[in-house]
């Protein structure tokens, strides 16, 4: 005991089965919780990205006709195409098959459309806020996973200090040291993955307000066309 | 696919993150303060006792001394002899043998006598020095119960450091109470002293001083020394 070594490796060897658990369980959590960030990260930017490209495109005087073939080959290429292309790609192949048919009411035309759009945006709205749950999650329960190991640890260490008689600083601390690490690992987790959910969650409800206005701004283009017939 | 790329990146950016993390505690975590061994849990308070002990030096019986006086006496004879004529002569030397006879008779007597006194003197010390030895065991069971008693009421304060050392003087009674505390040498630092004094107040009464027999209380515990030196601090 007396050649005691207070490295962090030696304190989290050392620790008990029970504190070595949540520790892990956090450090993992911690792992999962950048996996998201990351990804979160790159997702948001690129849909945020695309839909000023697409926005630009949009507004740049292109045919309607001719900008939803591109994608029709984009999606037989690469697979379905996300984003705001979704909600135009499905509001546009609604309004035409609408359209075709020959007795077509302009209101109940509009009224299929903007529905057809409104599934595609609740869509793209689901696609941007996955995996923003578990960062809430992470940023909620890690402190609380942590201060559990850490009272579990200070308990035993306090326990053990009833044994001694003259109970000195020295023969808690490093017990109570070791049992912070997990307070310590809480935090880490629980400090990016709050940060982060905010932030996201702030970009996932900005994108979704552009999608929506951009879908209600091609709804009233689609009205225009329909009425002017 | 976009998807699965960019989730390949994230969980790369990921572990990089956590090594780096991981390493960098790895590395740079040392404790500052070089670990002290843990000292024994109790606080060394020694006590001192300010007249050493003499040690005593046992007296081997002395060998008797060739007495003077009988040589005195045997050259008187002779002179007495000289003067006298022949014819006395034999009976005075017969004379004289019985005397000389009788004499170290007298002196075997008298050295027998002697050696006796020695011995039993010898072991009357012997003897003494033994309870003396016995009353030692005795009063320093008792000093480690005073030890005992005062380092549980110890208090150190934060300004102590390791080569602290303060003598106080209790004046107990025999029903083991403290009557009164002086510091014989202070150790420079007021708090530290005052906690010595505190100590011996709290301790208040040593119960187990009732048991000791009144002698040796008059004795040794009368007035009792105790250094306070805070041994197991790390400065």
């Amino acid at each position: 005991m007396n050649e005691e070594n207070l490295s962090i490796v030696a304190l989290i060897t050392n620790a008990s089965l029970l504190v070595q658990l949540v520790m892990a369980t956090l450090f993992l959590m911690s792992v999962l919780s950048w996996i998201m960030i990351v990804q979160r990260a790159l997702f948001l930017n690129g849909a945020l990205r695309s839909f000023r490209e697409f926005e630009d495109t949009f507004w740049s005087g292109i045919d309607l006709n001719q900008l939803y073939q591109d994608l029709n080959d984009q999606t037989q290429e690469q697979g379905p195409v996300d984003g705001i292309e979704n909600v135009f790609h499905a509001g546009f192949r609604e309004f035409n098959r609408l359209a075709q048919t020959d007795k077509a009411d302009p209101d109940a035309v509009m009224e299929g459309t903007d529905r057809a759009m409104r599934v595609a945006l609740s869509r793209e709205e689901e696609k941007l806020s996955t995996n923003l749950p578990f960062l809430a999650s992470v940023a909620s329960v890690s402190p609380y996973i942590g201060l559990f190991g850490t009272v579990w640890g200070i308990m035993n260490s306090f326990r053990g200090l009833a044994m001694v008689q003259q109970a000195t600083l020295a023969t808690v601390a490093p017990g109570i040291s070791e049992a912070l690490i997990a307070t310590a690992m809480g935090l880490f987790a629980a400090i990016p993955a709050v940060i982060a959910y905010n932030r996201y969650a702030a970009q996932v409800e900005v994108i979704n307000g552009n999608y929506e206005t951009f879908s209600d701004e091609f709804s009233s283009i689609l009205h225009r066309q329909v009425h002017s017939r | 696919m976009g998807n699965f790329l960019s989730y390949a990146a994230a969980v790369l950016v990921s572990i990089a993150v956590h090594v780096l993390v991981v390493g960098a505690l790895l590395v740079n975590w040392q404790p500052t303060t070089e670990r002290i061994v843990m000292q024994p849990q109790f606080i060394e308070a020694k006590l001192v006792e300010l007249a050493p002990k003499k040690k005593r030096q046992i007296d081997r019986p002395v060998k008797p001394k060739i007495d003077p006086a009988r040589k005195k006496r045997e050259a008187d004879q002779r002179r007495a002899v000289q003067k006298q004529k022949a014819a006395a002569l034999k009976r005075q030397q017969e004379q004289a043998l019985k005397a000389e006879a009788l004499e170290k008779k007298q002196a075997a007597e008298a050295e027998r006598k002697r050696i006796a006194t020695e011995f039993a003197k010898t072991l009357a010390e012997e003897e003494a020095q033994i309870n003396a030895q016995e009353d030692d065991r005795i009063a320093n069971s008792y000093r480690q119960v005073i030890q005992q008693r005062l380092s549980e009421n110890w208090s150190r304060p934060p300004s102590a450091r390791r080569d602290m050392e303060t003598v106080i003087r209790m004046q107990l009674v025999p029903t083991g109470r403290v009557v009164g505390v002086t510091v014989l040498l202070s150790s420079g630092d007021i708090a530290f002293d005052r906690s010595v004094e505190q100590a011996a107040f709290k301790a208040e009464q040593f119960f187990e001083l009732q048991q000791m027999a009144p002698e040796m209380f008059e004795r040794r515990f009368r007035e009792v020394d105790v250094a306070f030196s805070p041994r197991d601090l790390r400065l």
